[in-house]
């Protein structure tokens, strides 16, 4: 069912280039609290993602994200994509997030107290505010990792959607950012869709894993 | 110097294209853009040399061409497009219409002072016409800029998370060439189509270098083509010496002076 708390695929067929990765998938799950997408390195994990969000487009088949199609449902979606961003490295990190605020909105923003004190709210929430200041392209990738989950964090999200998000983090930073994680998801009532390789630091904090494999997706 | 009409005019031009270049070249330097700023200058030295030869205005010329180019450019611009392919489709862009520009020059024929003026610009000649038309052009780019804004910044520090967003990063990044040539057809009226891309690229890439935020930034780009256009109006008035000169060699020193600032 479309219900608002979950994910609903129908028929879905979604390929990436000439690789198929889901083949007429039918499932509907429920993504309340913290779900693991699992799979091998190019099962097609961060392409669900991106199709979630209506980056790729479904060759066929219905895909409902909380009960609205990904065209609608990627306004109230925070998103962390893989890999380190390495688009403007010369701009200061708090940047980064403030950018982020109403950032689809045409025109400009002033300068506004209310918006720095936001974005340094979000930055000390994942513990990269000390390094707000430096320009992004001088942190290394945990201090990175850690202001890209703060973009995605603004503008309140229902639903976050992190790919790799524990990738380049040390031991210690890993359980610092899971345990962030279930918090947010038990006291704001976000829910998460991850993908990670990390089992170990995750352990016993997912509420369910989504295992991709072979064109097909279960529980 | 400034009781005579054609300094105050040169001023004037100066300033418009400061401001211009200071906005439009931080984002394109942010963009990681600065060979489309060359290209889009020289493609619009073909276009005026067109003009000549049609008998309009090099100006209008200019823009014809560097928007169409900008067009062009901008529509590969995509996220999906490696950088190299968009390196690439701009170098070819540039070399198809400095075929035609040559072509052009040819057929106006015997117009070599022409050719001298458009490289190097004539600031000291820019008249009353040319005056209102470059603050028509600013006053569209900066209104486009200011439409633009906040989804500019946002898809060029973020494109993957900008698109998942909902911004139409395509649209904005067409939107922001378009822009990106008139301004520096602009700009090519004063500092000549060979040095417009110094207005754009040193001031800016000063800021950036800096670590600058985007308004710090902005202003500071600004502050510094200002600086840079006057001052070397002043100088070329002291000492006879060119524009051009003070300005491409003021841009490289600013820009030297950031790396020892920091650093
Ligand atoms: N734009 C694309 N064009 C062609 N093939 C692609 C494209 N994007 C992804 N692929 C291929 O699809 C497969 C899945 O990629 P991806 O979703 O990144 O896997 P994962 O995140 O699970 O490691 C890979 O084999 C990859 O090579
Ligand atoms: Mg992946």
């Amino acid at each position: 069912m479309a219900h608002p708390d979950n994910l609903f695929l129908d028929g879905v067929t979604l390929c990436a280039g000439h690789k198929t990765i889901l083949d007429h998938v039918t499932l509907t799950v429920p993504i309340t609290g913290m779900t693991l997408l699992a799979g091998r390195n190019g099962s097609g994990k961060s392409t669900f993602l991106k199709a979630c969000l209506g980056l790729v487009r479904l060759q066929n088949g219905v895909l409902l994200v909380k009960g609205q199609p990904p065209e609608t449902a990627c306004k109230q979606i925070g998103y962390m994509p893989q890999g380190l961003n390495d688009a403007a490295l010369m701009i200061p990190a708090i940047s980064h997030v403030m950018a982020a605020m109403n950032g689809a909105q045409w025109g400009v923003s002033l300068p506004s107290r209310n918006r720095r004190e936001n974005a340094e709210r979000l930055l000390a929430l994942t513990g990269a505010l000390s390094f707000a200041r430096r320009p992004l392209g001088l942190l290394s990738g945990g201090e990175r990792q850690r202001v890209c989950l703060a973009q995605a964090l603004t503008d309140n999200p229902k639903t976050l959607l992190l790919d790799e998000p524990l990738a380049a983090l040390d031991h210690e930073a890993q359980h610092q950012i899971v345990s962030l994680l279930d918090t947010l998801t038990r006291e704001l009532g976000i829910s998460i869709l991850m993908t990670s390789h990390e089992t170990e630091a995750l352990d016993g904090k997912v509420s369910r894993i989504l295992k991709l494999e072979n064109g097909s997706l279960h529980v | 110097m400034f009781e005579f009409e054609f300094m105050q005019h040169a001023f004037l031009g100066c300033t418009i294209v400061s401001v211009l270049a200071g906005t439009v070249g931080w984002f394109l330097i942010l963009r990681r853009q600065a060979f489309a700023a060359h290209a889009l200058s020289h493609i619009g030295f073909s276009g005026a040399a067109g003009a000549v030869w049609l008998g309009v205005s090099p100006l209008y010329g200019m823009i014809a061409f560097s928007l169409l180019a900008g067009l062009a450019m901008g529509s590969e611009a995509k996220g999906v497009v490696l950088s190299p392919h968009r390196d690439s489709m701009i170098g070819l862009v540039l070399a198809a219409s400095l075929g035609l520009g040559t072509w052009f020059l040819h057929e106006a024929n015997g117009a070599s002072s022409m050719a001298t003026t458009l490289l190097f610009g004539d600031v000291l000649g820019i008249d009353m016409p040319t005056l209102l038309a470059l603050t028509g052009v600013a006053v569209l780019c900066l209104s486009g800029l200011v439409f633009l804004g906040r989804p500019l910044l946002f898809a060029s520090l973020m494109p993957d998370v900008a698109q998942a967003r909902g911004v139409p990063v395509r649209l904005t990044s067409l939107g922001f060439m378009a822009i990106a040539a008139l301004a520096c057809s602009a700009c090519a009226e004063v500092s000549g189509a060979l040095l417009a891309f110094s207005l754009m690229v040193g001031p800016a890439a000063t800021a950036l270098r800096l670590g600058l935020g985007p308004i710090a930034g902005l202003v500071s780009a600004v502050a510094l083509a200002l600086f840079l256009s006057w001052g070397g109006l002043a100088l070329s008035w002291m000492t006879d010496i060119p524009v051009p000169f003070w300005i491409g060699l003021g841009a490289a020193a600013c820009y030297g002076m950031a790396c020892l600032v920091r650093r």
